[in-house]
C-alpha cells in the first residue's frame, strides 16, 4: 500500500515534469475554449449541436493523450533502467502498476480539469457556456474516457519494447476505438443474419470503452430517443439512477481487468527477466 | 320508574340519531337535480346556476344555455358510464362549468351532436374523452382545460387508457381557441373532419398535440406545445396550415417529433419554432407542401425527408442541432436558401446565399433503414468521418441549392435558460485545484 503510494507520488512528481503533460494541456484547453466560442447560443444544456460537438472532439483527443502519456510512462521505465533498479527492491508488481495507474490518472485528470476548468471560468466570462448539469456530465464523460484508455495505455506500455512501438500500437488502437469502429462493425457483421446484428453490436459496444462512455453520455444528457427502438429498453434502465452505478461497476470491472492483465505481463516479464 | 328511564333513553337516541343524521340527507339534496331543471326550461332559455354540485349525466336536447352565476363555482359530477353532458340540439351553450368525469370509461365526459355548440371557461377532469363531436359543425370550445383525471388502481396506466381531450369524427368548422389539455392521449384529435381553426391552445404531455386524419383545410396557428411525443401530426392530409406553432421538448420517445407529415400534401408551415425535439421537422411520402420560414434549434435531429417529393423549403433556419438533417430517396424537392449552421458556404457575388450547394447525406439514414441496429452509430466521430467518405450518387440527394450564409434574424430561443454561474464557480475550483496539485507536483521537497 505505502509502496503503491511511492510510486502514484513519483509518478504525478515526473507527470507534472513532463513537457508533453502541458502541451497536451494547452492544446485541450484551447480546443474546449474554441468550442464554447463557436457556439452561438450562449448557453448549452442537454443533447444538441454543440454537445454533440464536444464529445466528438473530446473522443478524438483524450484517448490519444491517455495512450500516449500511459504507455510512454511504462516504456520509459523499460528505456531508462529505472524499473531494472526498481525491480531489485521487495516492489510487488501489482504495486508498481496501481502506483502508476493511480499517478498517471492524477496527471490526467488535471488536465481535464484544467480544460474544464478554463472553459467554465472563461465562458462565464464570454457569456457562453454549458449549464451546470451539462458541464459536470461532460466533465464525468472526459474524466471515465480518460481512465478507461489509461489502463489500455499500462497494457501497451507493458507490451512495447519501447516508446516506437508504443506510439504505433498506441495509434492503432485510437484509430480502431475512436475512427474505424463504425465502418468496422458495419463491414464485419454486414456479413451476420439480421437477428444477429443488434445483439452483436450491443456486446461489441461494451468492448470499446469510447462508445460505451458516448452513449452512456448521450442517454444522461437525455438524446437517448434517438439512439432508437431497438436500444429502449437499455435507454430506459440507463437513465435511472441504477444506470450511472452499473456503469461505474462496468468501468471498474473494465479497467480492472485490463490491468490484471497488465500485471499479468509484466509478471511474467519479471520473473523471465 | 325504569320504564320512564328506558323511555327517555329512547327519546335521547332518537332526538341524538335525528341530529345526526339530517346532513346526511342535506348532502344529499345539495346535488340537485340538474335534469329535471332542463326538462322544465324552455327551449332557447338561459339557466343561470347557483354555486354547488350537480349530479350527472345530463342529456342536452334542446337549445339551452347553461352557465354558472358569476363569481360561483358550478360542479357537475358524474359516477356513470353515460357522458357527463350529452348535447343533442343546436345552439347549446356551456360556460363556467367544471365537470368531473373520473371514471375510466368509453363514453366520453362531453359528447357533443350537434350544430353552433359553444363551450366557453370549462373545466374537465375526465377518466375518459374530454370532448366528442360526432357530426358537429361550427361549433366552439374557447378558453377550456381538460386534464386527465381517471386512475387505474390495480396497474400501471397505459397511454392507450386515456382518451383524446378534443375528440371529431366528420365535424367541420369548428374553433377551438385558447385551451389547455395536459396529459391525455391527443390534444385534438380530427378525423374526416374539415376547416377547423386550432388556435391558441395549449399542449402538454399528450401522444400528440394535434392530430389530423383524412382531414382538409384545417388550420393550426399559434398553439404551443411542449413535452409531447409529437407536437403536430399530420397524416393524410390536405391543405392544412400549421403557422407560428412552437413546439419545445418533444424528445423522451424514440418516436418523437416536433411537427410530422405523413402522406400529407399541400401542407404550408412557416414561421413556427421547433426546439429540444428529437427529429424537429419530420417528412414522409409528402408532396407539394411549402415549408418556409421555421426556425428548427437545438433537436436532435432538424430535419428528416424520407421518400418525400416536390416539397418547397426556403428561408428555414438549422440552428444547433445534432444532425441539420437527413434524408432518403429525396432528391425532387426544392430546397433553397435556407441557413444551416453546420453548412461553411461560400458566397462570392454578395447576394447573401452560397454558391455551393448543401446536400443531406443519406448514407446513415439509408444504413439504419436497412439496419436498425446500427441507430447506435449516430453522429458518432467514426459514422461522421465515414459519411464524409460517402459521395456516391450526388445527384440523388436532396439539396439545397443555394443556401444562406448567416441565419435571416435573431433566433430565439424558448427553452428556458439558467445562469452560467454554477458551471462557472466548479470550473473555478477545479482549475484553482488543478493549479495546486501541479503546484505540489514540480516543487521540490
Amino acid at each position: 500500500m505505502i509502496q503503491t503510494a511511492h510510486i502514484a507520488i513519483r509518478e504525478v512528481k515526473l507527470g507534472f515534469r513532463n513537457p508533453w503533460a502541458y502541451s497536451f494541456m494547452g492544446l485541450f484547453a484551447l480546443f474546449m475554449l474554441c468550442l464554447l466560442l463557436i457556439n452561438a447560443q450562449g448557453y448549452v444544456q442537454g443533447y444538441s449541436g454543440i454537445t454533440g460537438t464536444t464529445l466528438n472532439l473530446i473522443l478524438y483527443l483524450l484517448p490519444l493523450m491517455s495512450l500516449l502519456l500511459g504507455s510512454f510512462s511504462l516504456t520509459a521505465e523499460k528505456e531508462d533502467g529505472s524499473w531494472e533498479l526498481l525491480s531489485v527492491y521487495p516492489v510487488s508488481t501489482w504495486s508498481f502498476i496501481i502506483g502508476k495507474y493511480v499517478g498517471l490518472a492524477i496527471v490526467l485528470l488535471v488536465i481535464v480539469s484544467t480544460g474544464f476548468g478554463t472553459a467554465g471560468v472563461l465562458g462565464f466570462a464570454a457569456g457562453s457556456g454549458f449549464g451546470l448539469l451539462t458541464y459536470l456530465q461532460l466533465l464525468a464523460f472526459s474524466s471515465s474516457v480518460a481512465l478507461f484508455f489509461l489502463a489500455i495505455a499500462l497494457l501497451i506500455g507493458t507490451l512495447a519494447k519501447n516508446r516506437w512501438q508504443a506510439l504505433t500500437i498506441a495509434v492503432a488502437i485510437w484509430f480502431f476505438a475512436i475512427i474505424g469502429w463504425p465502418p468496422l462493425l458495419i463491414a464485419v457483421l454486414g456479413f451476420m443474419p439480421y437477428p444477429m446484428i443488434k445483439p452483436m453490436v450491443t456486446l461489441l459496444t461494451f468492448l470499446n470503452p469510447a462508445e460505451l462512455s458516448r452513449l452512456f453520455t448521450v442517454v444522461k444528457l437525455g438524446g437517448g430517443a434517438i439512439l432508437g427502438p431497438e436500444y429502449y429498453e437499455w435507454i430506459k434502465w440507463i437513465r435511472q439512477a441504477g444506470g450511472s452505478f452499473s456503469f461505474a461497476a462496468v468501468a471498474l470491472l473494465w479497467i480492472g481487468s485490463v490491468m490484471a492483465a497488465a500485471q499479468f505481463v509484466w509478471e511474467r516479464r519479471r520473473l523471465r527477466g | 320508574m325504569k320504564n320512564v328511564q328506558k323511555w327517555i333513553l329512547v327519546f335521547l337516541l332518537g332526538v341524538l340519531s335525528f341530529i345526526c343524521l339530517t346532513p346526511s340527507i342535506k348532502a344529499e339534496d345539495r346535488a340537485r337535480d340538474l335534469q329535471s331543471l332542463i326538462n322544465e326550461a324552455q327551449a332557447g332559455a338561459t339557466i343561470i346556476l347557483a354555486q354547488g354540485i350537480y349530479e350527472g349525466p345530463v342529456i342536452i336536447d334542446k337549445p339551452l344555455q347553461l352557465e354558472a352565476r358569476s363569481g360561483e363555482e358550478v360542479t357537475i359530477t358524474n359516477n356513470s358510464d353515460k357522458p357527463a353532458i350529452q348535447i343533442n340540439a343546436d345552439d347549446v351553450a356551456l360556460t363556467r362549468i367544471t365537470i368531473r368525469d373520473e371514471q375510466i370509461k368509453k363514453q366520453p365526459t362531453v359528447l357533443i351532436q350537434a350544430d353552433g355548440v359553444l363551450l366557453d371557461q370549462l373545466q374537465i377532469h375526465t377518466g375518459s374523452f374530454g370532448i366528442k363531436m360526432r357530426k358537429a359543425n361550427h361549433g366552439e370550445v374557447r378558453n377550456s382545460s381538460i386534464v386527465w383525471a381517471g386512475v387505474v388502481s390495480n396497474r400501471p396506466l397505459k397511454l392507450s387508457d386515456k382518451g383524446n381531450g378534443m375528440d371529431l369524427y366528420e365535424s367541420n368548422g369548428n374553433t377551438f381557441y385558447g385551451n389547455t389539455v395536459i396529459a391525455m392521449h391527443d390534444g385534438i384529435y380530427m378525423e374526416n373532419s374539415d376547416n377547423n381553426l386550432v388556435e391558441e391552445n395549449h399542449f402538454e404531455r399528450l401522444r400528440y398535440g394535434v392530430h389530423c386524419m383524412y382531414t382538409k383545410g384545417t388550420i393550426i396557428r399559434n398553439n404551443i406545445g411542449r413535452l409531447n411525443i409529437t407536437g403536430a401530426m399530420v397524416m393524410a392530409a390536405r391543405k392544412v396550415e400549421l403557422s407560428n406553432n412552437q413546439f419545445t421538448k418533444q424528445s423522451e420517445n424514440v418516436n418523437s417529433q416536433g411537427i410530422l407529415l405523413f402522406d400529407a400534401h399541400e401542407i404550408m408551415i412557416f414561421d413556427n419554432h421547433v426546439e429540444g425535439n428529437r427529429v424537429g421537422l419530420y417528412v414522409e411520402q409528402s408532396t407539394h407542401n411549402r415549408i418556409t420560414n421555421n426556425s428548427i434549434v437545438g433537436n436532435f435531429i432538424g430535419l428528416q425527408l424520407l421518400d418525400a417529393e416536390n416539397n418547397t423549403m426556403s428561408g428555414n433556419q438549422f440552428i444547433g442541432n445534432v444532425a441539420s438533417a437527413t434524408s432518403r430517396n429525396s432528391a425532387n424537392n426544392t430546397l433553397d436558401g435556407n441557413y444551416w449552421d453546420t453548412f461553411q458556404g461560400i458566397d462570392l457575388d454578395g447576394d447573401g446565399k452560397s454558391e455551393i450547394s448543401y446536400a443531406i447525406n443519406p448514407f446513415f439514414q439509408s444504413l439504419v433503414k436497412a439496419k436498425p441496429g446500427f441507430q447506435l452509430f449516430f453522429q458518432s466521430p467514426g459514422m461522421v468521418f465515414l459519411e464524409g467518405l460517402y459521395q456516391s450518387q450526388r445527384e440523388q440527394w436532396a439539396v439545397d441549392a443555394s443556401p444562406l450564409m448567416k441565419p435571416t434574424e435573431n433566433v430565439r430561443f424558448v427553452i428556458s435558460k439558467h445562469t452560467l454561474q454554477h458551471s462557472a464557480t466548479i470550473g473555478g475550483l477545479l482549475l484553482c485545484l488543478s493549479i495546486y496539485l501541479i503546484y505540489l507536483g514540480v516543487r521540490r521537497k
